[in-house]
């Protein structure tokens, strides 16, 4: 046979066309596993506006107005609030769509700004909010108000808890690593008017006090050429589901109380969270001999620079500080953020992972682990690793150099301590005679006929 | 007249003729082509005798060298081929939920409710009545135990028992036919859109199997009637991600929440079509489940419209001027419901459809954009690519619909008109109804090509295209078991109520 006048044999042609098209093959496999790496472009936590503060005072008068409660449940309240270690400076919420709206525009919008990237980039989207599901879905909302792609892929995730940040996170790797080069973003916030509790039984007034308005969008995206712009890397993420267990699973959980008021019930947790970060610590480390009060024999810190703690409350933070030997230094970030913005569930890892960034902690090649907790009961963690140097302060800017802050008791001991006392609430009652039933020792609401 | 029928029917006939020769010529192109130039060689061989083809063989200079080489080059092509293409995806089974005779709901018992609730006025419970006779339901469809209160009792605890009743007997009957034990299940996905309790029902189903801690677990909420072929997206993409899994997915709606217990007109039709359903979806990326797994994945095909407000407005739940909480329809539903399908068919068409159908849009395309504007889009013929199809049982108005737009004949929707007379609309899992129907009737053979078409509020219009694995011998057990024989039914446009 010729080709351009030389000799060539049909068989080497044939093997030199197949090793060609193997090449091909093998370039195209290798490129695939390149783009399965998770970055982090970008994250813009919310930050609502002043008027949506609740000072001390202002939570002590939404309080009193609930004429349902009695006397032992006012002291109870005082007692959770005043070792919350919740500051004056947290956000509570407005209506329920528009809330959560104001929310997701103000963070996306900041994300697109920061990044450059526009809305029809997005193939993915992944909402969670855990107390709110209306139709059409939160996701629907965002891609309406940003006139987003019509074969972008949306998940809205529900019902998940404070630990659904890292669930989304984890559906959004699974994502990348059987697809092409995409974009996704993870909006994580949570709805707490919907749940806000107007009964009196004690353990569904807890999420009252503790939560707290506030959520993150973040961009992520598998494009290896993004690997410089990215902040984060995903090195792993390991998920745990202790629903089996029936304590677990009912630890935390929305019902009707027996007036038939729907609240969430949320049990003392500090037996829960030792119980599961024991259970978590064993299987991270595959260790089975981890000792029965807790302490394990591994040391976290050797491999982890910086701990996002999720701010469940102060029980959470103190439980785990223990359980895995770690120091002031440490808990810091999750203590300020507490304090600053209470528990806003799901996005609160990202506020910590802020304050990191504005104490210009993270340097690169750090590894950060974050760690959450929520209803189910679920335990979930990852680890990212530092691609550059960080030094954006983000929603933290205005206050950051307050902190930290060494004192975080708060005023409300000051403010309403007189509750414990019989002539101080006659006094006070005195004072502010809108309150006279509190004078009239009035006893815990009865159960009504629904 | 006898007279003038044969030459219509002899140009019908001719140009059926026609149609199918231009078919067989293009989709088997490759064979027609290949055929004569193997045969041609065999005879050159054949003719050639065998003594001078040992002389060209021992002429081409072939040494051990340049045959391992090229044995080599092959065996390495072949290997990364076969490591770069995607996993396959299998149907291993999937359970269905079969409600209760007690929580029966006939038209006497419907229209007996809406009278004595008492929220409607005389007009309104008219309205209604009107409603229900054109719908196209049948008198065993079913809602929960605490709607049949008067008035209906949809507190928190009786939303979980319902999801409890029917999750929890699709899974059962799921573990029990495919011999599952729930401690192997490693990726959970349940989708439930207008319930969504804390803890999730993904952690309830986790809680009741005791599943293991090492679960992947995602509950998807508020994603509508077409959140069923989301989950199975969100499973494909977990599987391909995770070799020798498996994957249960739970599809499902609640009702007992979500009775719309106000009078305004466009917030009652779901009211009259939501019923109670469920299923439990068994998917496995495993090479032995090949054998006994009743469908595989070829492809799904997500479309989200929600870019465009209208389309975004026209599923909407919010609260009506008394504060009654409900979903409200809009009068353009239909229309948009087209526009979606056509966007979904315009991504699936290039996937699914044989070569002459794609060359006869294309030429049709050329001929619009060159000649003459007036020329008709050609709606290229579904019915080429798909033995089956299971139309979301949205109501009758969404498979009229779409029974036009795709020129699809009274039988090929039969599987959705009977899935909406015998269970209502059960949201997402009516896909699942439909299927079983076909399998019930014993239409489904060994490589029947099966297409699902879910719409949902967003408004996202959502496709599965599956090929059956093997041939479902009947009778079996499942929802249809006892009533199969009793279908196809005649609907009648109106029932007189």
């Amino acid at each position: 046979m010729e080709v351009l006048g030389t000799e060539v044999e049909p068989l080497l042609m044939l093997s030199s066309a197949l090793l060609v098209y193997g090449l091909f093959l093998l370039w195209r496999l290798f490129e695939q596993r390149r783009n399965q790496n998770c970055y982090l472009i970008e994250y813009a936590c919310f930050k609502p506006p002043d008027y949506r503060k609740l000072p001390t005072n202002m939570c002590g008068d939404i309080i009193l107005r609930n004429k349902n409660l009695g006397l032992s449940e006012l002291r109870f309240l005082l007692k959770v609030i005043v070792n919350s270690g919740i500051g004056e400076e947290t956000y509570g919420p407005t209506t329920v769509i528009e809330g959560g709206r104001q929310c997701f525009v103000g963070t996306l919008d900041e994300l697109f700004r920061k990044t450059g990237v526009s809305p029809r980039e997005i193939d993915t989207l992944v909402v969670n909010v855990s107390m709110l599901a209306p139709s059409p879905s939160l996701a629907a909302m965002i891609v309406n108000h940003y006139k987003m792609r019509e074969d972008i892929k949306v998940f809205n995730i529900s019902g998940m808890g404070c630990s659904a940040s890292l669930i989304s996170i984890d559906l959004v790797q699974h994502m990348f690593k059987s697809n092409r080069k995409m974009k996704a973003v993870v909006v994580t916030s949570e709805s707490i008017a919907p749940c806000w509790y107007p009964g009196c039984d004690k353990s569904m007034l807890l999420g009252n006090c503790l939560f707290r308005c506030g959520g993150c969008s973040i961009l992520l995206t598998n494009d290896y050429s993004y690997r410089h712009r990215a902040k984060f890397i995903l090195k792993c993420l390991v998920r745990t589901h202790l629903g089996a267990n029936d304590e677990a699973f009912n630890c935390c959980m929305q019902r009707e109380d027996d007036t038939g008021t729907l609240g969430p019930r949320i049990l003392p947790l500090r037996e829960i969270f030792l119980f599961s970060v024991r259970k978590y610590l064993q299987k991270l480390k595959g260790s089975k001999d981890v000792q029965a009060e807790g302490t394990p024999r591994v040391n976290f810190k050797a491999g982890v620079d910086h701990f996002c703690i999720h701010t469940g409350g102060a029980a959470v933070i103190e439980g785990i500080g223990r359980s895995m030997g770690l120091n002031q230094y440490d808990l810091e970030p999750a203590w300020m953020t507490l304090h600053r913005f209470g528990n806003t569930s799901a996005g609160s890892l990202w506020y910590v992972l802020g304050y990191m960034e504005g104490k210009r902690r993270l340097k690169k090649k750090d590894r950060v682990m974050m760690l959450s907790f929520g209803a189910g009961f679920k335990c979930n963690s990852c680890m990212w690793e530092v691609n550059r140097d960080l030094e954006n302060p983000g929603v933290w800017e205005d206050c950051i150099d307050k902190y930290p802050l060494q004192d975080l008791t708060n005023p409300f001991m000051e403010m309403y301590g007189w509750i414990h006392d019989e002539e101080a609430i006659v006094n006070y009652v005195k004072e502010h005679p809108e309150y006279a039933d509190i004078a009239a020792k009035r006893a815990p609401a009865t159960a009504r006929s629904s | 007249m006898p007279s003038e029928a044969p030459p219509a029917l002899l140009s019908s006939v001719k140009l059926k003729y026609v149609k199918l020769g231009y078919q067989y010529l293009v989709n088997h192109f490759l064979t027609l082509v290949l055929v004569p130039l193997i045969a041609g060689v065999a005879l050159e061989i054949a003719r050639r005798g065998p003594e001078e083809l040992l002389s060209l063989w021992q002429s081409l200079q072939l040494d051990l060298i340049h045959i391992l080489c090229s044995v080599f080059a092959l065996v390495l092509v072949a290997t990364v081929y076969f490591m770069s293409r995607p996993r396959p995806i299998y149907l291993v089974d999937y359970a269905l939920f079969k409600p209760p005779f007690t929580c029966r709901v006939p038209y006497a018992t419907f229209m007996e409710h809406i009278r004595l609730i008492g929220n409607l006025d005389a007009k309104g419970v008219d309205f209604q009545m009107r409603i229900l006779e054109r719908s196209g339901l049948g008198e065993e469809t079913c809602l929960p135990p605490a709607n049949h209160y008067i008035p209906p009792t949809p507190t928190m605890e009786a939303s979980r028992a319902e999801a409890q009743m029917v999750i929890f007997s699709a899974l059962d009957s799921l573990f029990e036919r495919t011999g599952l034990k729930p401690k192997d299940v490693d990726i959970l996905i349940v989708n439930c859109s207008l319930f969504s309790p804390t803890p999730s029902l993904s952690a309830m189903v986790v809680n009741k199997y005791k599943m293991r801690s090492n679960i992947r677990s995602f509950n998807l909420s508020g994603m509508g009637c077409s959140a069923g072929l989301i989950s199975i997206d969100l499973a494909r993409d977990l599987l391909q991600a995770h070799p020798n899994s498996n994957a249960v997915v739970v599809s499902t709606e609640i009702i007992t929440p979500n009775w719309y217990a106000g009078n305004q007109r466009s917030m009652l039709l779901p009211n009259c079509l939501f019923r109670m359903g469920g299923a439990a979806i068994l998917l496995s990326n495993r090479p032995r489940d090949s054998r006994r797994a009743k469908y595989r994945l070829l492809h799904v095909v997500r479309t989200h419209k929600g870019a465009d407000d209208k389309a975004y407005r026209c599923v909407y739940e919010e609260e009506d001027a008394q504060g009654n909480c409900g979903i409200s329809l809009s009068k353009d539903l239909m229309a948009i419901a087209g526009e979606a399908l056509k966007s979904n068919i315009t991504t699936i068409g290039p996937l699914v459809l044989p070569a002459s159908e794609q060359l006869l849009f294309l030429f049709s395309l050329i001929a619009r954009k060159i000649l003459n504007r007036k020329i008709r889009p050609y709606i290229p013929d579904f019915k080429q690519a798909f033995e089956h199809f299971c139309i979301h049982a949205g109501g009758r108005a969404v498979i009229d619909e779409l029974q036009k737009n795709l020129e699809l004949s009274a039988e090929h929707v039969e599987a959705s008109r009977m899935t909406l007379h015998r269970f209502g609309n059960t949201s997402s899992s009516s896909l699942w109804y439909e299927l079983n129907y076909i399998e019930a009737k014993g239409r489904m053979r060994r490589g029947d090509r099966v297409w699902q078409i879910g719409f949902g509020s967003g408004f996202k219009c959502n496709s599965a295209v599956w090929r059956c694995n093997r041939t479902i011998k009947t009778p079996f057990e499942g929802p249809w078991s006892d009533c199969i024989h009793r279908y196809p039914v005649d609907i009648p446009d109106v029932v007189k109520l």
